[in-house]
């Protein structure tokens, strides 16, 4: 590797393709392989495997069906409830997550005693586990012994159902996933306040602006980019959910709680399905995608008005 | 008592007096944020507390609502003693030690390596392969499990230590990382070297590893606090229980039928959380810088 060409063409080695056409390559060589087959193998695999049919007794192809499977899942009725509540657990927690992280932001923001411990706090949230977490929250949910429904009990209030109500569960699952991970949009919005010049607070303030007009007319726009990145963060966290379902739900009651990520897993490794689990892995990434597009589509228009 | 002394008790004396002023003026936030601090950390703060009673105390003690539901009033460590020395719960934790070293050294090798690739060396397709990395960032894990346990079959890893780890060896996240990291050295630094006569091999390691320090404890951490709490792949690669992680025998104790394991669960859970939260706030910085670029595309 080592160059043995004249002093005068040392530049053009550097930048130039001599002694990296083979470094480079060498260099990428460990991530590409794993990116190959473990990224994109698998999910063009997925795409493959959902245009065909499967034995049931040794996971074999059966052949090609088209969109045979597309259509037995549509033709599903826990398909479309999974596909609704997808879009109902990203729309809750963007309702919720995102103006929780700016309000929180801009509390936290300020220099004040007790800064440190509210931050620390939703570090710490943030750091455990889906899973432990979801174990935590399943005891203070549970209905007849847990510790929702004894404060509830003893502020003399109608005690909740939460995981098994049918309406309660979803957003009882939403709830603790909002409280868990508001921590990553919060900081990032705590990194994008820390970015705005404090010259134009200032400037504002001696312009006599009170603090409302001061954050819907200087923070929110300097704002900006940190908001588009955690709105396609948060986005893709809310499509993911995952453990927490399995854990404290499975789904139930009745599917209730089912999104697109657990049905495809109940599919495949429930079921031994991997046609149909391959067709919804596909219908889940296509909602991811629909979402994002329509996501930057809306912020850009914005943007020209 | 000299003047600098003195300068600096009328320091102390401006600030204590700021304090105060600070506090009547923002009152109402400052009892805002306490309030904020203890939603946040009550959960894993009561299950720690949880830990220390007895299963049946767990079960009775919550409800109705009193002071038991909240304080071990019969402290005991009984159910960390039954976790560590029944249930084996010391061997789930090394396989998750094993699992997250594993992923830190295959994370730290490709992302090293590769970030150094994209941000100084030019070579054909590279911001192809760049690009169909970041792609990927979007495609989450729990999209791609079925075919994904197909192809560790079919390497005939299912059940291995290594399944835990090696499909995540490369992340767009790390990779986008050091990219950033090895940017942000002035190229004049690798000019004096090269100049030199060192290779670029040589560059890489005596001149871009050592500057990119933080940003490796970053990844280091990130990776590590990622592969302490995964759950769903191990769940499904995993079936070996002997090399079972953590995350998935604490979850296992929540479903044994008819002898309820809420004690030793509460103790698992802070067995398992406890050490990984106060490393996330000792070393927030590399934390939070690591989750905020991760984000910053």
């Amino acid at each position: 590797m080592q160059p043995t060409t004249a002093p005068a063409r040392k530049k053009r080695q550097w930048t130039g393709p001599n002694s990296n056409m083979i470094l480079g390559p060498a260099m990428i060589l460990p991530a590409v392989v794993a990116l190959a087959l473990f990224q994109y193998l698998p999910l063009i695999t997925a795409v493959l495997n959902s245009l065909q049919s499967f034995s049931p007794f040794d996971q074999s192809s059966t052949g090609w069906v088209g969109l045979g499977n597309y259509s037995d899942i549509f033709a599903d009725p826990a398909f479309r409830y999974a596909l609704l509540n997808t879009f109902l657990y990203i729309v809750l927690m963007l309702a919720l997550t995102i103006p929780l992280a700016l309000l929180l932001a801009v509390l936290l923001d300020r220099r004040l005693p007790g800064t440190t411990w509210a931050r620390n706090a939703v570090i710490g949230a943030l750091a455990a586990s889906e899973a432990v977490t979801a174990l935590i929250w399943n005891q203070m949910y549970e209905p007849s012994s847990g510790l929702f429904n004894a404060i509830l009990h003893a502020a003399s209030l109608p005690t909740q159902p939460f995981l098994t109500g049918g309406s309660q569960a979803l957003v009882s699952i939403v709830v603790m996933t909002v409280w868990k991970d508001v921590g990553l949009p919060l900081l990032i919005f705590l990194a994008g306040l820390q970015a705005i010049p404090r010259e134009l607070h200032e400037a504002a303030q001696l312009d006599g602006a009170n603090d409302w007009q001061i954050f819907r007319k200087i923070t929110l726009p300097q704002l900006r980019p940190s908001i588009v990145v955690a709105l396609f963060m948060v986005t893709i966290t809310a499509t993911r959910m995952f453990t927490p379902i399995l854990i404290m739900t499975q789904g139930g009651p009745q599917g209730a709680t089912t999104n697109l990520a657990l049905y495809s897993y109940l599919q495949g490794f429930e079921f031994q399905s991997q046609g149909t689990a391959s067709a919804s892995v596909v219908c889940m990434l296509a909602v991811l995608a629909i979402v994002t597009l329509a996501q930057s589509y809306l912020l850009r228009g914005q943007q020209e008005k | 008592m000299t003047a600098s002394s003195l300068t600096l008790q009328a320091e102390n004396g401006i600030d204590r007096t700021a304090r105060r002023a600070a506090f009547l003026h923002h009152g109402a936030s400052i009892l805002l944020l306490a309030v904020v601090g203890a939603v946040f950390a009550f959960p894993i703060l009561w299950a720690a507390m949880s830990s220390l009673k007895s299963t049946d105390d767990i079960i009775t003690g919550t409800y109705p609502l009193s002071w038991s539901s909240f304080v071990p009033l019969k402290a005991t460590l009984e159910n960390y003693v039954y976790l560590f020395s029944e249930l084996n719960f010391q061997r789930n934790l090394l396989n998750t030690l094993i699992a997250a070293c594993g992923q830190v050294s295959v994370a730290v090798i490709t992302s090293s390596l590769a970030g150094y690739a994209f941000a100084r060396l030019n070579f054909p397709f590279r911001d192809v392969v760049f690009g169909l990395l970041l792609l990927t960032a979007f495609v989450p894990v729990e999209a791609i499990i079925v075919p994904l346990y197909r192809i560790m079959h079919w390497l005939g890893l299912v059940s291995t230590y290594p399944a835990l780890f090696l499909p995540f060896a490369c992340n767009p996240f790390g990779i986008f990382l050091m990219r950033q990291a090895f940017r942000d050295i002035p190229v004049e630094m690798e000019e004096a070297a090269r100049l030199d006569g060192a290779s670029p091999l040589r560059i890489f390691f005596s001149i871009a590893l050592p500057n990119v320090r933080p940003t490796l404890a970053t990844l280091v951490l990130i990776q590590f606090i990622w592969s302490w709490n995964a759950y769903l792949w191990p769940l499904v690669i995993m079936q070996d229980p002997n090399k079972q992680i953590a995350q998935v025998a604490i979850a296992n104790l929540k479903s044994i039928p008819n002898s309820p394991m809420d004690g030793p669960l509460f103790a698992a859970a802070t067995a398992v959380t406890i050490p990984l939260v106060i490393l996330s706030i000792v070393l927030q910085r590399y934390y939070v810088r690591g989750l905020v670029t991760s984000g910053m595309k």
